[in-house]
């Protein structure tokens, strides 16, 4: 027995494990990216044989891990939750035809949100697929209900989602576990095309197994304890009951237990979709008014059959935004309780401290991109080559571009390239000549350029498409491309060069630069738009070569130099405001520039910056 | 055994989760439980980095505001952001680069909360022991002086032992002490 203090996304890994997942497809996004490499680790250290991937996107890894599971193996996929957004066409589809090995999909949310686009919500996709969802409070509960989301799977031939929500993922939580053994169970398809091929007639059919299934799991979920529960006392009523699912009914617990109430009953939900029916009316029965609490959205509260006595979103007692962290939930529950005349919580309030930390001016400090990135001498560049184009951007670290003024929009994966190609065909129809930047990144580019790319080039779009190839998947913990030949265990995979892509999606225009010589960069820009109006040229790509300061801190910047502010500098602030290098600050004392040599990597490319050539390398 | 809240605060790059292991590792071998929450992704670029870590029986991953028994902080602003994290009666320990700590403004406020403080130049510590990075470490030696939740110095440098990779070891262990050092002569 060994003992660990494991992250989340660590214990979800030994359930996975535990589990004896075959085969683990995952494409990374916070909060999921680190399910994949604890795997890994644990691969590694047990000696498993789990095939391990890094899919170029969600969809296909979902598609990879499904046909795993109808030979029988057992399979996971795991993503952010705006990444089932990608593969929700394979879930769809998947939920009729089902499976025969167990399937799970991890599809972790981020209620907040902390680091995606949406706050959406994953167990509403869980719905729309008619798949089950289970909802973990914490990575104890995670670890356990991945090896539940098999059985289920298995028992009732369908998908089953685990929706972590971020404080499940990066929470750290110490797990003992045993020996890890293998799972041998060989892959043997049996070819049925009525099902695994099946025709709109035959899926009419298989959509009327589906709710038949769903109606069984429903029934189970309603005993499915620990993880659908009540702690109400036979024959007792309460004036006020709370039903809480994941992340909140751990938080609901501590709270109650911190104000010692114990006049308060709880439901938890931790399966709650196909919605535990009879369970939840038991309680409300027992309870004059009920309290939902559930993130992100309203999933429980939608499926209670009767909502007269309800209190939550639909209500207004429960915001509809953001993560229902702990004083957020303790003020909702006092809230419910006044206007139930019960007795206080007694909360010590924190506007007095909260009002004193305001008033202290303390640094706002906004998400930038590192000292050295690359991604600022290409966003620099462009705004200073083309200060009138549209930028288009697209997910990933260079979203902080936003900073540089040269991001003027942030769709989804990829958007980068088709809204470039949308804004040109929406001026040209015009008559109107109107530049065009679109920033994506390697990654980004594999995820979800191609296609775009492909769109655009076969309609004509003309626009600079910049790739910013920083040699590794920054954002999200550094992760291989397939660019590099390095798969998810470290092992040698196909080299797949980013500008025979480009090539093959039909663009004659591929220059590769180093952005860190910012004078040729904007040589090459001038060159790329010539080439974009020229009736015979197209859309021109420049693929910005140089290594993430992170991942590749050494060979990122080679001759490091002694970066000083001479006394040409007026404080302009050009330096400040335009490149935004967080080792660039105004010194107030002596009204100029001044370099933070703690911050500050000595890669040099501010000199080229000041209009007054007061930066000095030595 | 009663529960212990943790809140650890800093820069991007100061090494926050490493503090948050090392207390952590140790508060396993003294047999709690533990739960923690980390900042990861785009949050973390952001500069400013923040750590839950709570010792004993707890089912949630977040300290509370108000509820927090320790603040240790490697950047003075930091320690003041996260004022409202410190229960009555906890325990500020910040990284200072100035003779004077804390503001004014603030000492009256912890003061009427019968907050404790303590602050030492970790940063300027481990740069003048050739480590500009270990401000982590300076500041868990600082801590340890003061034997809070009973953990010894002995328990911290043991952990700092097992965890520490190889080639950090040696200096992770040096900075540490001269933490510690100064955070004996601050207690008295």
């Amino acid at each position: 027995m060994k003992e660990d203090f494991f992250l989340g996304n660590g214990a979800i890994a030994l359930g996975l494990l535990e589990a004896g997942c075959q085969v683990l497809t995952s494409y990374p996004g916070t909060p999921s990216s680190e399910i994949l490499p604890e795997a890994v680790r644990l691969i590694k250290s047990e000696k498993l044989d789990t095939y391990v991937e890094w899919s170029t996107n969600e969809k296909v890894a979902l598609d990879n891990a499904y046909a795993a599971a109808i030979t029988g193996k057992r399979s996971a996929c795991c993503m952010k939750q705006v990444g089932l957004n990608v593969a929700a066409d394979s879930l769809m589809s998947a939920a009729y035809i089902g499976t025969i090995g167990g399937l799970v999909i991890i599809s972790c949310d981020d209620p907040g949100p902390h680091s995606s686009q949406t706050e959406q919500d994953t167990r509403l996709m869980a719905r729309l697929a008619k798949v089950p969802v289970l909802d973990p409070s914490n990575p104890q509960e995670a670890r356990e209900m991945v090896k539940t989301a098999f059985e289920l799977s298995e028992k009732y031939s369908i998908p089953v989602i685990l929706r972590p929500a971020i404080r499940v993922c990066h929470a750290r939580q110490n797990l003992t576990w045993d020996k890890l053994q293998a799972n041998r169970n060989p892959a043997a398809f049996k070819k049925d095309p009525r099902r695994w091929a099946a025709t709109p007639k035959f899926r009419f059919l298989l959509h009327k197994d589906l709710n038949n299934k769903l109606k069984d799991i429903s029934e189970e979920f309603n005993t499915l304890r620990p993880y659908n529960t009540h702690n109400l006392k036979s024959g007792m009523h309460f004036p006020l009951g709370i039903i809480a699912g994941g992340v909140p009914s751990s938080v609901i617990k501590d709270i109650l237990d911190d104000h010692g109430r114990k006049d308060i009953p709880l439901l938890k939900i931790g399966a709650p979709y196909p919605f535990p029916d009879s369970l939840a009316m038991t309680f409300l029965q027992a309870c004059d008014k009920v309290l939902v609490i559930e993130e992100t959205d309203t999933l429980i509260e939608y499926c209670l059959r009767n909502r007269d006595n309800v209190l939550g979103r639909f209500s207004g007692h429960v915001p509809s935004e953001g993560e229902l962290v702990a004083q957020k939930i303790e003020g909702i529950l006092q809230t419910a309780l006044d206007e139930l005349a019960l007795p206080s919580l007694n909360i010590d309030s924190q506007e007095d401290v909260q009002t004193l930390v305001n008033g202290l001016d303390l640094p706002v400090r906004k998400p930038t991109l590192c000292p050295g990135c690359m991604h600022r001498s290409v966003f620099y560049s462009i705004r200073k080559s083309r200060p009138k184009a549209i930028f288009t951007s697209d997910i990933g670290c260079y979203t902080l571009g936003l900073n540089l003024g040269s991001v003027d929009t942030v769709l989804d994966m990829g958007a980068s390239i088709t809204m470039a190609s949308g804004f040109y065909h929406a001026y040209a129809q015009d008559g109107t000549e109107q530049p065009i930047v679109s920033t994506i990144g390697d990654s980004t580019f594999y995820h979800s350029g191609p296609a775009g790319l492909l769109n655009a080039v076969y309609n004509d779009a003309r626009f600079v498409l910049v790739i910013l190839d920083n040699m590794t998947t920054a954002m999200t913990g550094m992760q291989p491309t397939p660019s590099l030949g390095i798969r998810a265990d470290g092992s040698k995979g196909k080299q797949i060069p980013l500008e025979r892509l480009i090539s093959g999606c039909g663009i004659d225009f591929i220059e590769v630069i180093d952005p860190y010589g910012m004078k040729d960069l904007r040589k090459t820009i001038k060159k790329a738009f010539a080439y974009v109006k020229d009736p015979d040229g197209g859309i021109a790509v420049i693929i910005a070569r140089h290594p993430c300061i992170i991942a590749y801190r050494d060979l990122a910047v080679k001759n490091r130099k002694e970066i000083s502010i001479s006394d040409e500098c007026i404080a302009c602030n050009h330096c400040i405001d335009r490149f935004e290098c967080p080792a660039l600050y105004h010194d107030g004392e002596k009204d100029k520039t001044a370099i933070n040599p703690a911050l500050c990597i000595g890669c040099a490319v501010c000199v080229d910056v000041c209009p007054k050539g007061a930066i000095m390398a030595e | 055994m009663p529960s212990i809240n943790f809140v650890l605060s800093g820069l991007g790059g100061q090494g926050i989760l490493f503090m948050t292991k090392i207390i952590a590792k140790t508060a396993l071998r003294r047999g709690y439980n533990i739960m923690g929450a980390e900042t990861h992704g785009m949050a973390q670029r952001g500069g400013s980095v923040i750590s839950h870590l709570r010792l004993g029986d707890v089912n949630s991953s977040l300290v509370k505001p108000g509820s927090a028994h320790f603040l240790l902080s490697l950047e003075e602003n930091e320690a003041y952001r996260n004022l409202p994290f410190l229960a009555k009666n906890g325990h500020l320990y910040s990284d200072t680069a100035l003779d004077i700590f804390p503001k004014d403004s603030v000492k009256a406020y912890l003061d009427k909360m019968a907050i404790q403080y303590d602050a030492l130049p970790a940063g300027k510590i481990a740069l003048d022991l050739g480590a500009p990075v270990s401000s982590n470490l300076a500041m868990i030696g600082f801590f340890a002086a003061f034997q809070e939740g009973s953990f010894t110095a002995d328990d911290f440098r043991e952990t700092i032992e097992t965890i520490s990779p190889e080639r950090f070891k040696d200096i992770n262990l040096l900075v540490f002490e001269k933490g510690l050092s100064t955070g004996t002569v601050a207690r008295e």
